[in-house]
């Protein structure tokens, strides 16, 4: 590098041009922005005090990205139109590079001037329109403005690589597209220029461990202040982000403008429904990281000439940067914000819309306009009550995907939800009052007796295919055609045995029955008896057999043969002993028996299968229920399960 | 707790399940056990229910 020595030439003190690359120096002494030219400096008039930032980087810093060692050597700050100061840093590379890295609200952003291919011309900022995508950046995906603005440059500190204009007004556009590719159009040059590179984090570009102790002792500092309604005291955690405050003393709406505050307004009452269950200034582990509550929301949408009402936190991590904790009928989700380019929107917004992001299909279940009824705390944007937005959420539980579109932004947010026990736990607090209903994105936790809780019915099949070659198929133990002689008078019964056959153990039994009954019945009593130990297992088998013809045609009733199934018995010899009483009983009556083993009847399983269904088909209606009752407050409306 | 009771109760008629298969048992069994008093000839058997 080679270094040009000059004086200030506002106040004399000495300068230094150290890279090659840097156009203005913010004299230290003077903190006038003085710019070098071929001839002689240009005093461009005198930048503000740095304002007092969290911001873990710092001039100086060395990191490293894609291998090129580079030293941050310049910083500005600038003020959007809407409130907010974000910083960006300028990152002189070994190699001559000169990068740009943006912090905002706990995010960085990577960028290099990227010139355009010859003849191309981007759309005016006027003609940009808020999701549309800008071919005309050469990058790897498409990038989609996500957001138009304003914005000044209100200080400066160190070697800045473009002639920075105090107070100089310019106009913007931020792109993002896949794989947290970012890209801004700076619209104050003529042809505008654009910056292309990707959001990183600080450990990518080598700044991960930079002064970790005072990034940490930074952390829990806060800033004292007073009221300039009530002279009360208020504390702001995050000064240098803080556009909003609240004083907890006048309920005014002071406006921060570096740590100045001034009044706006006394605030309209919170809406008449309970209060905010965390208090400010609360600290809640969350992933590892613990945030603390900065300000909360009650907002609102209104159906059907009906609010309904949410509380909204949020919660500021230094390291992190800003989340929210959403309260919603008692169901709680932590959001974060994502990459909107990430997210791919299938149709237009309406009935079964579903939209896709990080491999999950999400499907619509509200579009609203959102209203801000009330705020407390602090706050990273100029907050107002009564601002609206358009608000669409997208659910798989238990995720939520949510689209807020205002005139100059879109921004995607995920939900992930959290169970009353597990926000309890992050704060140490407990009895948060309980859900009434199911929340939009509440997940099923009873998917297990459909899942796994199938598991038995499906061994249950397994064992009743694999047992019958174990158990073996069907014998006949005895077959035979008896006679049973006429008897003395119509209750008088008759008696006949069968010849003795064998009876094998672990088998069940079949006893079948069967007498030429025609118009008539028969009653027949069959004894199987052990011949070795005496045992009988007797059954009853009547048989009746009507026929005839009416208007309706011929017709039968009953039948000619009967059975009975026993469970196993002893193994070893056995004879039936037939007992029977017949209507025409002056004749013989002709009866066959037949003995079987080993029948597959059924009755076991099909018992085992209800008891084995009862619960999986009760998770199923339970699964039905629940999605019906999610379903059921959401202006998409369907009968079809999320999962 | 109640997916390990569930679980247990699956087993349960698994287990009772296989071992009616295996043993010939049938939950609903048509037939009623007795014994015979005296030794049993097959002239002069009278029943034994």
């Amino acid at each position: 590098m080679s270094t040009l020595t000059a004086n200030c030439p506002s106040c004399a003190g000495p300068l230094e041009f150290k890279a090659g690359s840097t156009v203005v120096v913010v004299c230290p002494f003077c903190r006038s922005a003085i710019a070098r030219s071929d001839r002689a400096l240009e005093d461009l008039g005198k930048v503000a005090e740095v304002a007092e930032s969290r911001s873990p980087l710092k001039l100086g810093l060395k990191g490293t990205y894609n291998g090129h060692r580079f030293e941050l050597t310049g910083r500005a700050q600038l003020r959007h139109e809407l409130g907010g100061v974000w910083d960006e840093w300028y990152a002189t590379f070994s190699n001559g590079w000169v990068g740009w890295l943006a912090e905002a609200q706990g995010r960085f952003y990577l960028t290099f001037y990227q010139p355009l291919s010859e003849g191309m011309t981007l759309p005016s900022f006027a003609a940009l329109q808020l999701g549309q995508t800008v071919p005309e950046i050469p990058s790897p995906s498409p990038l989609m403005v996500q957001e138009k603005g304003n914005a000044s440059y209100v200080s400066a500190e160190g070697e800045i690589p473009y002639r920075l204009i105090p107070s100089e007004q310019l106009q913007f556009a931020d792109l993002a597209g896949k794989n947290n590719a970012f890209a801004t159009i700076d619209y104050s040059i003529d042809p505008p220029w654009v910056f292309l590179g990707s959001q990183v984090t600080l450990d990518e570009i080598g700044l991960g461990s930079a002064k970790p102790v005072e990034r940490e002792a930074r952390r829990t500092s806060t800033v004292g202040m007073g009221c300039p309604n009530c002279g009360g005291p208020l504390a702001l955690v995050a000064p240098d982000q803080a556009e909003r405050v609240t004083c907890p003393n006048c309920d005014s709406l002071l406006d921060v403008n570096q740590g100045n505050l001034s009044y706006l307004k006394t605030l309209n009452p919170a809406p008449d429904q309970p209060d905010f269950l965390l208090p400010i200034g609360a600290e809640g582990k969350f992933g590892g990281a613990t945030f603390k509550i900065l300000g909360a929301v009650v907002r609102s949408v209104l159906f059907d000439s009906v609010k309904y009402f949410w509380h909204e936190y949020l919660l500021y991590d230094p390291m992190i940067g800003f989340r929210w904790l959403v309260h919603s009928d008692n169901h709680w989700n932590f959001v974060a914000p994502v990459n909107a380019a990430e997210v791919e929107q299938i149709g237009t917004i309406g009935a079964g819309a579903t939209v896709k992001y990080n491999g999950r299909s999400y499907k619509i279940f509200q579009d609203a306009w959102a209203t801000v009824e009330y705020v407390k705390g602090e706050f990273y944007w100029s907050v107002e009550q009564g601002e609206t937005v358009r608000a669409v959420d997208y659910i798989s539980a238990p995720m939520m995907l949510s689209q807020e579109v205002s005139q100059t932004e879109i921004n995607w947010s995920s939900g992930t939800y959290l169970t009353n026990e597990e926000v309890e736990k992050a704060f140490g607090l407990s009895s948060f009052p309980r859900p009434w209903a199911v929340g939009p994105n509440q997940p099923f936790t009873g998917q297990f007796y459909y899942t796994w809780g199938l598991l038995p019915l499906f061994l249950l099949l397994l064992v009743a295919v694999f047992m019958i070659p174990l158990t073996g198929l069907t014998k006949t133990a005895l077959n035979q055609e008896l006679v049973l002689q006429p008897a003395t008078n119509a209750t008088a019964p008759q008696v006949i045995f069968s010849q003795p056959f064998d009876i094998r153990p672990n088998g069940n039994v079949r006893v079948t029955a069967g007498a030429q009954v025609d118009n008539s019945w028969a009653n027949l009593d069959v004894d199987l008896i052990n011949q070795q130990s005496q045992e009988v297992e007797s059954v009853n088998l009547p048989v009746e057999y009507y026929s005839g013809s009416d208007s309706d045609g011929a017709w039968t009733e009953g039948g000619r043969t009967n059975d009975a199934v026993l469970s196993s018995l002893p193994g070893g010899k056995y004879t039936l002993r037939v007992e029977g009483t017949w209507q025409n009983w002056q004749t013989p009556m002709p009866v066959s028996v037949k003995v079987e083993q080993n029948v597959n009847r059924g009755v076991n399983f099909c018992l085992a299968l209800f008891l084995l269904a009862i619960v999986p088909v009760l998770g199923i209606i339970r699964k039905f229920s629940f999605e019906a009752s999610r379903w059921k407050d959401s202006m998409f409306s369907t009968s079809s399960s999320d999962e | 707790m109640l997916k390990k009771l569930y679980m247990v109760f699956g087993i349960g008629v698994l287990v009772a399940y296989s071992a009616a298969a295996w043993f010939g048992w049938e939950i609903a069994n048509s037939g009623s056990k007795s014994r015979l008093g005296v030794p049993f000839f097959y002239s002069g058997f009278r029943g034994g229910k």
